[in-house]
């Protein structure tokens, strides 16, 4: 390392770290932040609530025995009802009555099956009251299925306790072989895990990212930067900005954390069957992983944000450019199924290889199925390599930054400058 | 002399524009230099040469004796013509990370910073943002930035632009003062006045090269003592005598050029022959004069 490069990077990586820390920007979203987690998982929990079917309704037939195949049916689902009224044969009285349940909110709703002469299949609707319930919807399909067999098999002469054996819903066991054992199958953790990451790393780099941008812009827009250059190398003032920002970052995700550390050892969550960190399924390999993917992440897409943040010359731009530092995180996202579908094809292989998908893509891979250690290796190696190269790319842009005024560079634009710098 | 800086035939050009056109310059300690121009003359762009901001194309910057290198910044004080700070930084603590960043100590950087700002008069605002001070203030905060880590050689670009006079004089003094202790001083200004005043040496660029060169007296010698200034009552027939080149006539005051090698004690005869002659002075043609006759018509700005 050149001489004093180490030196003048922790300096200014303690500067930015303490000019944040101290920040009252730094106290505000520490607290808020938890507390908008917190209501969106109280959100989260209100509307998961609603994933039911519905509870009251009433079913109008000409067909007296079908209805009452359709009853025990929906009864025997996996949405169970807590009332079904029949009405069969039902007149027009009996519609009105019930209309006027479902107008009252008494019931949810309710289900018409007309049979008609020399047709197999029956004419049902379903009239709801709430405007579109898919639950409810795929209740009625398949209660009125299973009715339609149930009738099928009673007039064929199978006893009725033998038809409702046959009707019973098989328990699916999923299992994965995994790493060379059966294990049990975690493609749901697997998928957890990585939109957890997703989830962290797209926060981090739109909030800290965002923020190394800024940094950038300031020092240029009050032009302190050529007293700043003018002692120590465009190097060391990227590094330490990185270094600083994400000190910054670590420091508040560390406050999180042990937030929810403490959260979940504590009395309040095992009433909700939370029995510390293992219990949601983390294995400590994986949260090593983890730990490195985010890192390399949040380093490769703070780079970047410092190079684009060294090519604009004001605040507003910074905004227009987000989106381009998010879109290799939104394809990876889009690209995820796919990559969970077929961990070890090629396009998978390459995804995970290419640095800027590589966090959240080989992570997703390492939690399906182990890919072969070299392949993690190479990413990894190849994550830090593009880390390396975007620093030294922000830097020298930043050094030409100097020579510009008053209007953002363009591609040949700033290839010329590195030249002349 | 070891000169601490030595410019030796650089270039530099950006894009299709030649900012500096072969130029040499020598700056020696205990010295003060001043680098003159009018705007967009290339004074920036020398100036960021010396201190490796940019590179030249052709030529050979020389710093402290050896080729330029990082470690010679740390004895250099460089005041950029834009200059900034970080708004929402305290004063003291601004002034600590970079004297640091220049290789000092945190302790010695703090106690030098409060003795400068007790010396410029701003110790009040030490602890406020940067935000709040006025620009004056800022522009002290700055000035003091610079010198924190005594400088063997210091380099400001503009020094004296936005300051008041009071100001103005106060930054001056500080500098004469250091050229005293044995520090050298470059500074670049379009303002011939403080240079006249100042400099032991001066260079005058224009379009990248330099047109004038030398120390100050030296300078100044090569050009004929050929102003005249009248005060007089009574008639200016005077002025029509066959010495004078032009002048400018107010009410008993004469503002008069004469030709090459004319005979002065002449016109003073004529004069007072006509006219009750108050004052008769012969003066050096002042920087600005020479200034403006050495760029001409030719300065972009």
């Amino acid at each position: 390392m050149p001489d004093g490069l180490l030196r003048n990077t922790l300096l200014i990586a303690k500067r930015e770290y303490l000019e944040r820390v101290r920040s009252r920007v730094f106290r505000i979203t520490t607290l808020l932040v938890p507390l908008a987690m917190g209501g969106l998982a109280l959100l989260g929990g209100l509307s998961g609530r609603k994933l039911e079917g519905v509870q009251n309704l009433a079913i109008l037939s000409n067909d007296a025995e079908l209805a009452q195949q359709v009853k025990v049916a929906l009864y025997d689902g996996t949405f169970a009802p807590k009332l079904v009224e029949v009405y069969a044969p039902a007149g027009s009285a009996d519609l009105a009555q019930v209309r006027g349940q479902v107008a009252s909110h008494q019931i949810g709703g309710y289900l018409t099956v007309e049979t008609v002469q020399g047709e197999a299949e029956p004419e049902v609707t379903w009239i709801s009251g709430a405007s579109i319930n898919l639950v409810g919807k795929a209740q009625m399909e398949s209660a009125v299925r299973s009715a339609l067999i149930r009738k099928q098999l009673a007039a064929r002469g199978v006893p009725e306790d033998e038809v409702s054996g046959l009707m019973k819903e098989v328990q699916l066991d999923t299992k994965q072989l995994k790493n060379g054992a059966v294990v049990k199958s975690d493609s749901e953790r697997s998928f957890l895990g990585a939109y957890v990451l997703i989830l962290v790393l797209y926060a981090s780099v739109l909030i800290y990212g965002i923020n190394v941008a800024r940094s950038v812009v300031e020092e240029k827009t009050s032009r302190i930067f050529e007293v700043l250059l003018s002692t120590a190398s465009s190097d060391s003032l990227m590094l330490g900005k990185l270094l600083g920002v994400g000190a910054v970052g670590l420091t508040q995700m560390g406050i999180w954390v042990g937030l929810v550390v403490f959260y979940a050892g504590s009395a309040m969550a095992a009433t909700q069957g939370i029995h510390g960190l293992g219990s949601l399924g983390i294995t400590r390999a994986e949260l090593g992983f983890f730990g490195i993917f985010f890192v390399g992440g949040f380093f490769l897409y703070s780079a970047l944000a410092a190079a684009l943040g060294s090519s604009v010359s004001g605040e507003q731009e910074v905004q227009q450019f987000s989106f381009i530092l998010i879109s290799p995180l939104v394809v990876s996202v889009v690209l995820l199924p796919y990559v969970l579908g077929n961990p070890n094809s090629t396009g998978a292989v390459i995804l995970s290889l290419l640095p800027p998908f590589t966090p959240i893509i080989m992570y997703m891979r390492i939690c399906t199925q182990m890919p072969p250690a070299w392949q993690v290796w190479l990413s990894v190696a190849l994550l830090a390599a593009a880390v390396w190269g975007m620093v030294w790319l922000a830097a020298r842009i930043y050094r030409v930054g100097v020579l510009m005024y008053g209007k953002r560079a363009t591609l040949p634009e700033m290839l010329r400058w590195l030249r002349y710098s | 002399m070891e000169a601490l800086v030595e410019l030796d035939n650089v270039s530099k050009s950006y894009e299709e524009k030649a900012a500096v056109h072969d130029l040499s310059l020598k700056i020696e300690a205990g010295s003060m230099f001043g680098l003159l121009g009018p705007n967009g003359a290339g004074k920036t762009s020398t100036i960021r040469m010396m201190i490796g901001i940019t590179l030249p194309d052709a030529g050979k910057v020389t710093l402290f004796g050896k080729p330029f290198g990082n470690a010679a910044l740390k004895r250099v004080g460089y005041l950029p013509e834009e200059r900034g700070l970080y708004k929402k930084m305290k004063v003291i603590d601004q002034l600590v990370f970079l004297a640091e960043l220049r290789g000092l100590g945190a302790l010695e950087a703090k106690r030098r910073a409060k003795q400068w700002c007790e010396k410029l008069q701003i110790a009040d605002s030490i602890d406020k943002k940067t935000e709040e001070l006025s620009k004056g203030m800022q522009q002290k905060i700055q000035f003091i930035a610079t010198l924190l880590h005594d400088p063997e050689l210091i380099i400001m670009d503009e020094p004296f632009s936005g300051l008041d006079p009071v100001n103005a004089m106060l930054l001056q003094d500080t500098l004469l003062e250091l050229k005293k202790n044995g520090n050298a001083v470059l500074f670049s200004t379009h303002r011939m006045d403080q240079v006249e005043k100042l400099c032991d040496s001066i260079c005058l660029i224009n379009r990248g090269e330099a047109v004038l060169a030398g120390g100050m007296r030296e300078v100044k010698s090569r050009y004929e003592r050929n102003r005249v200034i009248v005060q007089f009552e009574g008639n200016d027939a005077f002025l029509q005598h066959p010495a004078i080149a032009e002048s400018k006539s107010y009410a008993g005051h004469a503002e008069i050029k004469l030709k090459p090698h004319a005979d002065a004690q002449d016109l003073l005869k004529t004069a007072a022959a006509t006219a009750i002659i108050t004052k008769f002075e012969l003066v050096e043609p002042s920087l600005e004069e020479i200034f403006i006759e050495t760029v001409g018509g030719r300065a972009d700005a």
